[in-house]
């Protein structure tokens, strides 16, 4: 061996050495840190887009309770759980007592932003605060009156007695706060660090709120038109872009480092049958129009969403089984049995009258307007003429009852019980009963569904309701609407739900997403 | 100014406000949607009869239209400017907010407008046929028959999405007006080129200037100090009904790049029927386009005194 060999060798002998240490440390390294690689990143700040943003920090404010809400600032003492039910939040628990007033249970482990512990004396300051100021507080049950018994133990007197004060409770309008000089503090995952009116929420983790050290900072800006909603996420400017139009979609197929999430949310959209209407009085003839329409053609008029069962999306559990029946063939054997028989037009006639009806929408719910023409040719293929009409002010329309087919929108359940909806529209005297439907047995539903406190028996006399809704037909549930959420890597692990109630949640950004 | 055309010019504006805001209160509520239903269809609420009878009430729309409009004139001048029916807070601060991004936006728009427009239309005018006077045609054409919206969001994808040369909605303050005023500025440069290229261009036509240049002038200087005043006067005349731009007209730049200026909150008035933004807003136009007009004729009486001593005649 020559000295030059021996240097080679010495040199081949170095080098692999130092590829041996390389590796080991490599392993080494690889083996320490491949548990916290193999746990999903948590990002130091997450950017929300969203076309909508609290317009200010007093829940005693118009709606920004809702706002505050669903931007995990606020909370209040009950909310609606992903499955549907009410479940407690800074409170333990409501009992009814024998005078109709509820006796509520503070948990004795919340605090607000500042570490001020949530007592019962504060949260009736702020929510008579809020029953005074907000109209909208009132709705369901008339004033509320919250009394502090101790610091732990409120009592709620209603103006109009409820077996659901769990239920109004959870409604947005009643979000938790303490008063100060300056904005309200509140209860949530996320405290307001800077609010900018009408463009930015910037938010810091509440440091007195439970896994605080896992929550990024958060940022929600408002991006009012969809388009530009979706190019700010194609842009890379926000990792999360909730409720992008459905036209955008295609922009980010393919994607990488962007995914898109569509969910099933709680509004309904359905169509009011006029039961004062002359032809719609005849129950075959609203139950042949409800069998005639194929709900799979709307779902895909409005490229998103899934076929309604009943009177509410199928994650509440008084939502009605099964899909509804879409039947041509019985539908037109119905119309027969009516007296309406296919004339020499294509329009079905009875005692020299052809079959002809109005079908209003209202622009506010593009998707509404889209379905015209579907169920416009759906029931001519039935024999029935259908004209169209939008107007401006729905409920106006509604109320005066003159129209025969109305296509609506609905939030049915946004405060996770099914009483509201059932009532309101459906009982014979009820304000919002715009099909003027009557039915004693149903109304007899509503009247025990009125009094049951156990929820098992609330979900079952609601189910009976739908039946009976189904059967008399005063009104056809169409489509449960899908909405989509843009996701980029940071917040890859975002499942969505509770439609626009509840989008920035505890786990939002942290290892514990769904 | 003597005080006698002092106060006709304080009243003559005043009155002149006064009628636009009153007939655009009363079309303001001849547009069909009631307020109440909007509110409570939007929010999801149980309403009850009562409960509407109670925002109809808090919301003053239980008054008289006169009533409603006398209480709303005494507010606007006191600044009282009433509650958001939506928001529930109050319209005055809500806009005043709001009135920076709008006027940083029109302004600048308009500025960037009238300099690059001017320089356009100057060079227009000296050299017809040219590559400016194409270039000012096909920016005054685009300007009338491309739609803006469409333009913005383009601008959006390829400078934010494609090139992401900027951040529009998370920049700073620059950085997020720089798109806006663009696009202002894109829309009115070929209309501004226009006016200005026809003010010059009757100078090169006139026998004066073969005058000037007779002295020894260079073609370029004599045109431009001979006919900048004439431009100016037509400018001004021209530009002066477009001056509703400058705080109506940035709407569509201010709803694409999300900026939260006063038309794009006006929009949402309206979807909302939000009838105290809605009148507020529209009174701040009206008093903005009424001054702006007067400003715009004192300019030319200014720059030209026959029109000044026509005006003193009548």
């Amino acid at each position: 061996m020559t000295s030059s060999d021996s240097v080679r060798s010495t040199a081949h002998g170095i080098r692999r050495h130092l590829r041996q240490v390389l590796l080991s440390s490599a392993l080494v390294a690889a083996a320490l840190f491949s548990p916290v690689a193999a746990s999903p990143a948590i990002a130091d700040s997450v950017t929300v887009g969203q076309t909508f943003l609290a317009s200010g920090l007093d829940p005693a404010e118009g709606s920004t309770g809702w706002a505050l809400v669903t931007h995990g600032i606020a909370e209040q003492l009950f909310r609606v759980s992903r499955d549907g039910e009410v479940v407690p939040n800074l409170a333990v628990s409501a009992e009814e007592q024998e005078d109709g007033s509820w006796l509520v249970e503070l948990a004795s482990d919340r605090f607000f932003s500042d570490g001020t512990l949530v007592t019962a004396p504060l949260v009736a300051d702020a929510l008579n605060r809020t029953s005074d100021a907000n109209a909208s507080a009132r709705a369901t049950a008339g004033r509320l009156t919250f009394a502090a018994l101790d610091d732990a133990t409120l009592r709620v007197t209603s103006e109009k007695p409820t077996p659901i004060l769990p239920s109004i409770l959870a409604e947005w309008a009643f979000p938790v706060y303490l008063k100060t000089n300056g904005a309200p503090l509140f209860t949530g995952p996320f405290a307001v660090e800077t609010f900018e009116a009408g463009t930015a929420i910037e938010m810091v983790p509440n440091a007195f709120y439970e896994g605080a050290d896992e929550r990024p900072d958060v940022t929600i800006r408002r991006i009012a038109d969809g388009q530009s909603l979706a190019l700010a996420f194609a842009s890379g400017e926000i990792d999360m872009a909730f409720n992008l139009p459905v036209e955008t979609l295609s922009m980010f197929e393919g994607r990488d480092d962007q995914t898109v999430m569509s969910f099933p949310v709680a509004y309904q959209y359905m169509m009011w049958m006029n039961t004062r209407a002359p032809a719609l009085s005849d129950v075959r003839v609203r139950r042949a129009i409800d069998l005639a329409i194929n709900r799979d053609d709307l779902v895909a008029a409005a490229r998103a969403g899934q076929p309604a069962t009943g009177a509410f999306a199928a994650a509440y559990p008084f939502a009605a089984d099964g899909p509804l029946p879409y039947d041509p063939t019985a539908a037109a054997r119905l119309l027969d049995q009516a007296g309406w028989t296919m004339g020499d037009r294509g329009v079905r006639e009875k005692d020299g009258e052809t079959l002809e009806l109005v079908l209003w929408a209202y622009p506010q719910r593009p998707d509404l307007v889209t379905f015209q023409p579907v169920v416009r040719a759906a029931l001519a293929d039935l024999g029935i003429a259908v004209t169209t009409q939008v107007t401006e002010s729905p409920s106006e329309v509604a109320g005066s009852g003159d129209f025969d087919l109305f296509l609506w929108a609905k939030h049915t359940a946004p405060a996770g019980d099914p009483g509201f909806f059932l009532s309101l529209f459906f009982e014979t005297d009820a304000a919002r009963n715009y099909s003027g439907w009557s039915d004693p047995s149903y109304d007899a539903t509503i009247a025990e569904l009125r009094t049951a406190a156990d929820p098992e028996t609330r979900r079952a006399l609601a189910r009976r309701a739908q039946e009976l809704i189904a059967e008399g037909a005063p009104v056809s549930f169409l489509v449960t609407p899908k909405w989509h959420v843009g996701l980029s890597e940071r917040v890859a692990g975002y499942e969505p739900w509770g439609s626009d109630y509840y989008v920035i949640r505890p786990d939002f950004g942290t290892s514990q997403q769904p | 100014m003597t005080n006698l055309t002092a106060t006709r010019f304080v009243v003559m504006t005043f009155v002149s406000w006064l009628a636009a805001v009153a007939v655009c209160f009363l079309l303001i509520r001849l547009v069909p949607g009631d307020p109440v239903d909007v509110f409570i269809t939007q929010v999801n609420i149980q309403a009850s009869e009562a409960l509407i009878d109670a925002y109809r009430a808090q919301w003053g729309l239980n008054e008289s239209l006169p009533v409603q409009f006398g209480l709303w004139l005494h507010g606007f001048v006191t600044l009282d400017w009433g509650i958001s029916f939506a928001t529930g807070a109050p319209v005055s601060g809500e806009l005043l907010q709001r009135l920076g991004w709008s006027a940083a936006i029109g302004f600048g728009g308009i500025i960037f407008a009238l300099a690059f427009g001017s320089g356009l239309g100057f060079f227009t005018a000296i050299t017809p046929g040219g590559f400016a006077d194409h270039l000012s045609r096909a920016m005054a054409v685009a300007g009338q028959a491309l739609p803006a919206f469409a333009v913005g969001v383009i601008a959006l994808w390829v400078f934010a999405a494609e090139l992401r040369w900027m951040q529009p909605f998370a920049g700073g303050t620059l950085e997020r007006l720089v798109l806006p005023v663009a696009l202002v500025t894109f829309f009115s440069v070929g209309s501004v080129s226009r006016l200005v290229r026809a003010g010059f261009a009757e100078t090169v036509q006139a026998p004066y200037l073969k005058t000037a240049l007779a002295k020894g002038l260079p073609f370029r200087s004599a045109v431009w100090r001979h006919g900048r005043r004439r431009a100016a006067i037509g400018l001004f005349a021209g530009i002066a009904p477009d001056l509703a731009w400058v705080v109506g007209g940035t709407a569509i730049a201010e709803i694409v790049f999300g900026i939260p200026g006063l038309s794009e909150r006006a929009i949402q008035a309206v979807a909302a029927r939000d009838y105290p933004v809605l009148q507020a807003y529209v009174g701040l136009v009206a008093l903005w386009i009424i001054l702006g007009l007067q400003a715009c004729a004192a300019l030319r009486r200014a720059l030209d005194p026959r029109l000044a001593d026509a005006a003193l005649a009548s």
